[in-house]
């Protein structure tokens, strides 16, 4: 069962349409890619999502009912820009945080003395913000995020700002939070770190949602028909070999080893079958695999529109 | 509900908790107690050690008839001047002339050190007494004694109200000078506060969006209740200030001011207190002891306190919400300047209006000014010292407060569009447009 619901949302302001018609599904318990370029309209969504700005048209469905204002306990939000209150201290800022999503003092205090422990950090929970290096600050802004366990993340850019190793620290959390149950919904323009921990997204462009699916499924409906192949022989052979029912790309020399690997497109009349059969009688196959396009092509084909 | 309680203390914590807070807290009424005490403290001090003068006296009629007081103690010197003069053990030699009657300038005083304004002028003054009473003695008047007896006399006038008075309570004197400056005080605290409290509301807004709090708290909170919890955690901040300098100066109204007054005074005050006497058979300056009345009377300082609160909350509320809403709008205090101007002119314009209130506390400038709740708080709190009908407070109360929700209301629809623009300042017209949306 879906989590979240977004029934045709459109939002509009005085000047323009930030969201049109907007709908989409997030499954109970995925890590959900909300992509776009920017000023597309994924804030505006996520900020429909939190009630910070009611939609003109349009419902929010969450765990089965329509969203109300109770329900954003169970949400918790990343913001893009992070923002922390310089002059406060770490511990009593977490627990201000903490308090706001409706955790007791004590339960707040409990909850982040073990998160602070997790990631190393015990040591700052009286240093002032102002101290803190920006990638500290991430952390601790990480951690009120999650603390008061909603069902609901939503990751605005999490990564940006941390160095690899605290971004893999992260990730890990991410996964970790997915895996006790949270639904996780990510903006952000790092494709790769879609294609790593992402299990569905939405592409939204021009406010309106341009590409939904799991991610799987997104590319290999953006596959083209193209297939990697490696054997030992000629590549002059295999070319001549496969014309009937391919289209060589590409061709090159594997290093350090006697094969060849040539990209090629499989015509519409051919089917994968007959081309392996042509091939595998042309030469000794090594292996024959589909090249799917990665998410970065995927994105920039949808959003310059040559879908 | 709980969300603003949680603001609330947040930003009553974060404040109170400052040096600068506790400092201005403690060291203002110490200051002003100071200020007020200081006339009495240094008469305490500055009465050292007395000063003796030869008295030379040629005449004959004068020498007798000077009284030696702390200052200065009168010896008679039956030596020549110039013998006088060698003395240095002595402060100083008066010398009079002999026809010092007819002729008044023929006083001298020669002195081994520096000496003051006052000395001089308490000694030319006796002599001024005598030379006068000499003369007059000239004219050889029967039951002359009696006569200057009776036309000694100063004028003590003390000022009653009739409609204050007219609950069957004892005669209530009233002083114009003493709420006068009460008026002037209150007045200009309110000011202050608005001022001071109000464009911290304003800042602490604008930080809050620049160091982009806003945006995780928004997921938490609604900016409505954001904004709301900000200014009433400030307003506790401002009303905690209030009350502690309140108790601070109730107090040592009560304890300090007493015992640092002469005993005569304070026991002539409280037969008058208790209807015994009246100012005028007292004898005392009677702006002298409405004020000292009223800085010990407790229930009139409390009275005023709640008053001083109820309009400081009120007015604050009320600018505020205007002072956050324009913070919401903008991106740095730079771009706030222009943008807070509508808002500081009335709080201007409510201090000169309170100026002119002292002129004549009941005109109709001064009702109209009391009562618009844009200039009521400055205006009203100048006017309250002065006695003014209850019905009056509280309709400009009533006023006030009702204005305070539609100000709420208002800021509240700017603030919500305006903490997510960043970028341009934006025009007053965009401004109302927000509003409407």
């Amino acid at each position: 069962m879906d989590l979240l619901k977004i029934e045709n949302i459109t939002k509009r302001y005085s000047a323009h349409t930030a969201l049109d018609d907007v709908s989409l599904s997030v499954p109970r318990g995925s890590i959900y890619g909300l992509l776009g370029p920017n000023g597309a309209g994924k804030t505006t969504l996520i900020r429909v999502i939190n009630r910070i700005t009611l939609p003109d048209a349009g419902r929010v469905i969450f765990d089965g009912h329509e969203i109300t204002d109770q329900d954003i306990y169970q949400i918790g939000y990343l913001p893009e820009e992070r923002g922390l209150y310089k002059k406060m201290k770490v511990g009593e800022q977490a627990i201000f945080f903490a308090q706001l999503k409706g955790l007791s003092r004590r339960e707040a205090i409990a909850r982040l003395k073990e998160w602070f422990v997790r990631m190393g950090i015990e040591s700052w929970w009286n240093r002032k913000v102002e101290d803190l290096s920006k990638g500290m600050a991430q952390k601790v802004q990480f951690i009120t995020t999650v603390l008061h366990e909603p069902k609901l993340l939503i990751f605005d850019e999490p990564f940006s700002g941390f160095d690899p190793i605290n971004a893999n620290i992260l990730k890990q959390e991410i996964l970790r939070l997915r895996d006790k149950g949270a639904t996780v919904i990510f903006s952000t323009h790092n494709m790769s770190s879609v294609e790593e921990i992402c299990d569905h997204i939405t592409l939204i462009n021009k406010s309106r949602n341009i590409l939904s699916g799991s991610v799987e499924e997104v590319r290999r409906r953006f596959g083209e028909n193209v297939f990697e192949v490696t054997y030992s022989g000629q590549a002059d052979t295999f070319e001549q070999a496969m014309q009937p029912v391919a289209e060589m790309l590409s061709s090159s020399a594997v290093a350090d080893s006697p094969y060849t690997c040539s990209r090629i497109r499989i015509k519409d009349t051919a089917s994968v079958r007959d081309s392996i059969t042509v091939a595998n009688e042309a030469v000794e196959l090594r292996s024959f695999r589909e090249v799917i396009p990665s998410m970065n092509d995927i994105f920039i084909r949808a959003v310059e529109g040559t879908l | 509900m709980k969300k603003i309680g949680i603001i609330i203390a947040r930003e009553f914590n974060e404040r109170v908790r400052k040096k600068s807070f506790i400092i201005t807290t403690i060291l203002m009424p110490l200051l002003m107690l100071g200020l007020m005490a200081a006339p009495s403290l240094m008469m305490l001090f500055a009465t050292g050690d007395q000063k003796t003068l030869l008295v030379i006296d040629e005449s004959g009629a004068v020498a007798q008839k000077l009284e030696s007081n702390d200052e200065v103690v009168f010896t008679p010197f039956a030596g020549s001047l110039d013998e006088a003069r060698a003395n240095e053990e002595v402060f100083g030699v008066l010398w009079i002339g002999r026809d010092v009657v007819a002729t008044p300038s023929q006083v001298r005083l020669y002195t081994n050190s520096s000496s003051s304004l006052t000395l001089e002028e308490s000694i030319a003054a006796q002599i001024e007494d005598v030379v006068e009473s000499e003369r007059l003695k000239m004219y050889n008047i029967e039951g002359l004694e009696d006569i200057m007896n009776n036309l000694q006399t100063s004028v003590s006038m003390s000022t009653y109200r009739n409609d204050l008075s007219a609950e069957g309570e004892d005669e209530e004197a009233t002083s114009s000078m003493v709420a006068y400056l009460l008026g002037l005080v209150l007045g200009m605290m309110l000011y202050m506060f608005l001022i001071i409290y109000g464009s911290m509301v304003m800042t602490s807004v604008i930080e809050e969006k620049g160091s982009r709090v806003l945006d995780v708290l928004v997921s938490s909170v609604s900016p409505f209740q954001l904004m709301m919890g900000k200014i009433l955690g400030i307003a506790s901040v401002a009303v905690t200030q209030v009350a502690i300098w309140g108790v601070l100066i109730c107090g040592l109204g009560a304890t300090v001011l007493p015992a640092l007054m002469p005993t005569d005074v304070m026991q002539t005050m409280e037969a008058i207190e208790a209807g015994q006497m009246t100012a005028l058979e007292a004898d005392m300056d009677a702006d002298m002891l409405s004020a000292l009345s009223m800085a010990t009377d407790i229930p009139q300082l409390v009275m005023m306190f709640v008053w001083l609160l109820l309009f400081l909350v009120g007015g604050f509320l009320f600018y505020s919400a205007m002072f956050a809403a324009v913070g919401s709008s903008v991106d740095s205090i730079q771009d706030a300047s222009q943008l807070q101007t509508p808002i500081t002119m009335p709080i201007i314009l409510a201090l000169i209006l309170a100026m002119s209130v002292f002129n004549d506390p009941n005109s109709s400038l001064a009702f109209w000014g009391s009562v618009i709740p844009l200039t009521s708080p400055v205006v009203m709190m100048a006017r309250i010292p002065f006695g003014i009908p209850t019905w009056q407070i509280v309709l400009s109360l009533i006023l006030l407060y009702i204005s305070v929700v539609g100000m709420a209301w208002a800021a509240g629809k700017i603030y919500r569009v305006g903490i997510f623009m960043h970028g341009k300042k934006p025009s007053y017209k965009e401004l109302w447009q927000w509003l409407k949306q």
